[in-house]
């Protein structure tokens, strides 16, 4: 590698860590290299190093170091020989950062002008005016509305969004060489994550600023990156441009990563998505070989001797380098038998409807003693409003929607956690308050909650977590229990032991799949998933829902399968409701979700989903601005606000009535029938 | 059992703390098998005698030996401090937790009655009930007792309401589990770590509590060998023999420091993330 054209150049870099059982070793042998004006992708599960290499690069790693070697190189200079007056003068000068979570980035005591303000007169060492009009053309400039105004805003008064572009102001505010991304947009939702990128993509192009982008999620890193690197448990295994990366991953790692995720362009969705066994390898005892050989399909006597010779392909820095020393034999090889799943949808004859809620709706809040004195109307959120739906013996509905768009609400009133109003019917028993809900609809509607970190008591044993509902539904007591827990463990594929162990000896899939086998021991009808993979790297992701899939065919348990996943909903759903401010938009069957008509919010959505072949063509919407207010009653499309295909008045004053537009495909919006029909689909090969 | 005491002797104060408190616990226990003297048997000829071979920690006014003092005193001022804080703890969680998990108008109004009885400092309340029931050691105990539970009951409806938002008592909620069940065995495991953190500094509160009932005459009656009334004896002889109130300082002193060290320990220990 030439330093000439460099932005940044990481040669050899290794680091380990202090601990009690020995050194852990975090990074390993990290060549990288970043050329002027290029974005290169990071990408790696959690755990695999990839946020350290960022702090590595801003010279701020805490802890106790056991070693630390190889050369960090900013253009010319070697950051670690710097000192930390030196090292202040770069950071944020001509190193910037901007993290995950923007809002704890942003001092929420300083006005968001002052934050760029200040960076401009630390390192510009701009008077108070310059700075200040400096600050204005740059918050212009990352597209936020009204620039003076948004100078005297406090971070809490922004949205997320707002806050994000207010921090990638601050970063390119002294026209750095070089930004760090850490998981931008990973705290985001979809669209507003979109924009995002938009921006950077659109700032990078004018600006020619290098860029490291580390992400978890690959579809994100494809749109933006030139180069992807692969990182596993500290070792970078591949490099490639993105397009090859893509298209022609080799080594196994890779490969695996990309067949755990679904992907909604192939066809294929009667497949399993792949999910390695295993986890991430020890890292406080000596590596021999690779460091993926333990879970590697193709692993040989030979990737377990000495050091793994990284195979690149002649040429310069651009090359596709592979840690791998089989990559070109295993090339040829298929990963695993993939599984053929047919989705069983039944047929119409024995389609029996577990549930069917009737317009219910969610109302938060209530009339403080202080309102009713002064005569001030309730606050009251519609989190949820006047939502119908219904669904069929083993069938997927999936939820999709924004955060804040009532589908967690929904999912609480439908376990009777928060009050509601309408009906709900569970296997034809209609219940039409939390007050009416018995045992037996306990029993029969189960759910699952995101975090299963949360959702388990930390202080029970898991044998005290499963054996709650045995005893609660089904009085099984004594020895029988025992029998229960077990069987209940085998069902979810793990071990018997497990059930002596407390949660958190147990990784986050494994948790997840207790808080499965929790909801199965009632022997349910119907389980609700709350975001359940959100929080999971894509391998366990891949099992947790081929596991769902196993229990569906053999029980025929329907699924309510809330998430912001779109592509997993494709995936795992028969059919698919799209929320939007506590109500359903459109409601369709889930394989066609490419086939027009949508709803114009669905449009946006799809829009915004991150796709994994940089191919595809996908139609551009954007929306603007944040999901309204929902205090008080409101009139008319609850997307108005910010729809790009609005109608006109009739959209604020008239409430849209569902459309019918095929079997099981139901619209509500104003839009008539033909111009919906006529609709381009959002992706094209 | 075994398992948190071999986490709690890792770590430095955990260690500290168990060595002081193994000391304590042999005085509680040995006190008047190892004391050379009575307690009570005045030495006419040795007044005020400072610290010799014979008197280890000198004699008092009467002749008393200090030592002899302290350890037969060990055993009432420190289990009734115990005693004082173990029932503030026990009413004091039922309340917060019970208020924190019903929550609402309920807890508003328990917590107001709370927030009133915080208004009076503890020794005033203290005082307010040891006139009602008479002056002796047991009743100051109970005094301290019921002063403390206010404290306690807020610092576990505190930690209760952050621990009910948790998914796991959405899913016992769900999964119809009784109050009963959810407030001992899901809420109570999860707030305990911070309730005995909270209850072991508050054991050296009430040895001072305690001491300082005594030292007002209200607690521990003379000729009773207690530490507090120990200290209200001898505040007219310190600077002429300070000895006569070094000791007993230093012993209520010990005692707080031992159960801090050992509260803070404890919290980590009985976090079982940390292990």
């Amino acid at each position: 590698m030439t330093q000439a054209n460099q932005s940044l150049l990481i040669d050899n870099f290794t680091l380990s860590y202090k601990t009690e059982s020995g050194e852990f070793r975090v990074l390993e042998n990290i060549d990288l290299g970043i050329a002027r004006g290029e974005v290169v992708g990071l990408v790696g599960e959690s755990g695999s190093g990839k946020s350290t290499i960022a702090t590595a690069i801003m010279q701020a790693v805490q802890g106790k170091i056991a070693t630390k070697s190889g050369e960090i190189l900013l253009g010319d200079t070697d950051l670690s020989g710097l000192t930390s007056d030196q090292l202040n003068a770069i950071r944020g000068n001509r190193i910037s950062m901007v993290f995950q979570d923007a809002g704890a980035s942003l001092n929420p005591t300083l006005a968001l002008g002052e934050h760029v303000i200040q960076v401009l007169r630390r390192h510009h060492s701009m008077n108070r005016v310059e700075a200040k009009n400096e600050s204005i053309r740059l918050i212009e400039m990352v597209g936020l509305a009204d620039p003076e105004l948004m100078m005297t805003k406090y971070p809490h008064e922004v949205s997320g969004g707002e806050k994000q572009r207010l921090v990638i102001a601050m970063a390119f505010a002294c026209d750095p060489n070089l930004i760090l991304f850490d998981e931008p947009t990973s705290a985001l939702d979809a669209t507003t994550a979109k924009n995002i990128l938009d921006l950077f993509r659109e700032l990078q192009r004018k600006t020619g600023v290098a860029a490291l982008f580390i992400s978890h999620d690959l579809g994100t890193v494809a749109e933006i990156a030139h180069r992807v690197a692969v990182i596993y448990a500290g070792h970078i295994v591949e490099i490639a441009k993105t397009a090859d990366l893509f298209h022609q991953p080799r080594h196994p790692y890779t490969r695996s990563l990309l067949a755990s995720l679904p992907n909604p362009m192939s066809q294929d969705n009667a497949h399993n998505l792949l999910s390695l066994a295993g986890s991430l390898p020890p890292r406080d005892a000596p590596l021999l070989g690779c460091v993926f050989a333990e879970r590697c399909p193709f692993v040989e006597s030979k990737c377990r001797e000495g050091s793994i010779v990284i195979h690149d392909d002649e040429g310069e820095i651009e090359s596709h380098r592979t840690a791998c020393i089989k990559w070109n034999e295993a090339l040829a090889l298929p990963l695993t038998e993939t599984v053929a799943v047919t989705k069983t949808v039944p047929s119409e004859g024995d389609q029996q409807q577990i549930l069917e809620v009737v317009n219910l709706s969610v109302r938060i809040g209530k009339h403080t003693f202080i309102d009713r004195l002064f005569g001030k109307p309730p606050k009251m959120i519609h989190a949820v409003s006047n939502v119908s739906f219904s669904i069929h013996s083993g069938e997927t509905l999936g939820l999709v929607g924004e955060s804040g768009c009532g589908k967690s609400s929904l999912a609480r009133a439908l376990t009777a956690l928060r009050d509601f109003e309408g009906e709900i019917k569970l296997e034809g028993q209609s219940f039409k308050s939390p007050a009416d809900i018995n045992k037996l609809y306990r029993s029969k509607l189960q759910i699952i909650f995101q975090n299963p970190d949360f959702s388990l008591n930390p202080r029970q044993k898991i044998s005290t977590i499963l054996s709650r509902p045995l005893k609660l539904y089904e009085n099984i007591s004594g020895a029988d229990l025992q029998g229960a827990i077990d069987n209940l463990l085998e069902q979810v594929n793990l071990p018997v032991e497990y059930k002596n162990r407390y949660p958190h000896q147990l990784s986050g899939g494994e948790k997840q799949r207790i808080a499965i086998a929790r909801a199965l021991a009632a022997k349910p009808s119907i389980i609700i998933c709350d975001e359940i993979t959100a929080g999971l790297d894509a391998s366990v992701q891949a099992s947790i829902v081929n596991l769902l899939d196993v229990i569906q065919r053999e029980r025929g348990i329907a699924y309510l399968f809330i998430t912001h996943d779109l592509n997993l909903l494709s995936h795992i759903a028969n059919r698919v409701a799209v929320m939007y401010l506590g109500q359903i938009v459109e409601l369709r069957k889930a394989h066609d979700i490419n086939t027009p008509p949508y709803h114009p919010y669905t449009e946006a959505l799809l829009s915004s989903a991150p796709i994994l072949d940089p191919d595809v063509e996908v139609r551009r919407i954007r929306l603007e601005g944040a999901i309204p207010s929902r205090i008080g009653d409101f009139k008319g499309c609850p997307f108005e606000s910010r729809c790009p295909r609005r109608q006109g008045d009739i959209c604020s004053s008239d409430d849209p009535t569902g459309k019918e537009l095929s079997t099981e495909h139901k619209i509500w919006c104003h839009i008539d029938q033909d111009s919906l029909m006529r609709m381009p689909p959002i992706w094209k090969i | 059992m075994i398992d948190i005491l071999k986490r709690l002797v890792k770590q430095p104060q955990g260690l500290i703390g168990a060595i002081l408190f193994s000391i304590l616990a042999i005085a509680i226990i040995f006190g008047p098998m190892i004391a050379p003297y009575d307690p009570e048997t005045f030495h006419f000829g040795s007044r005020l005698n400072s610290p010799s071979l014979d008197f280890w920690m000198g004699t008092d006014q009467f002749g008393r030996d200090i030592f002899s003092r302290l350890l037969w005193g060990a055993r009432s001022t420190i289990t009734l401090s115990l005693l004082a804080t173990l029932m503030a703890t026990v009413i004091g969680c039922t309340i917060g937790v019970i208020s924190g998990y019903i929550g609402g108008r309920f807890d508003e109004i328990v917590m107001r009655f709370i927030d009133a009885a915080m208004a009076i400092p503890n020794l005033l309340f203290s005082l307010m009930v040891v006139t009602v029931l008479g002056s002796n050691a047991t009743n100051a105990m109970i005094a301290i007792g019921i002063a403390f539970t206010p404290g306690m009951a807020r610092v576990a409806r505190s930690v209760t309401l952050s621990v009910r938002t948790l998914d796991f008592v959405a899913a016992a909620d769900a999964r119809g589990e009784s109050g009963l069940w959810i407030t001992a065995r899901e809420i109570t495991p999860n707030i305990l770590a911070s309730v005995i953190v909270e209850g072991t500094i508050r054991v050296a509160f009430a040895i001072m509590l305690l001491a300082t009932l005594s030292f007002l005459g209200l607690g521990a009656q003379p000729p009773a060998p207690e530490w507090g009334l120990m200290v209200s004896e001898a505040r007219e002889f310190m600077f002429k023999s300070g000895w006569t109130i070094f000791w007993p300082g230093i012993a209520i002193a010990t005692v707080a420091l031992t159960f801090n060290l050992l509260g803070d320990a404890l919290r980590d220990v009985l976090n079982p993330k940390t292990h």
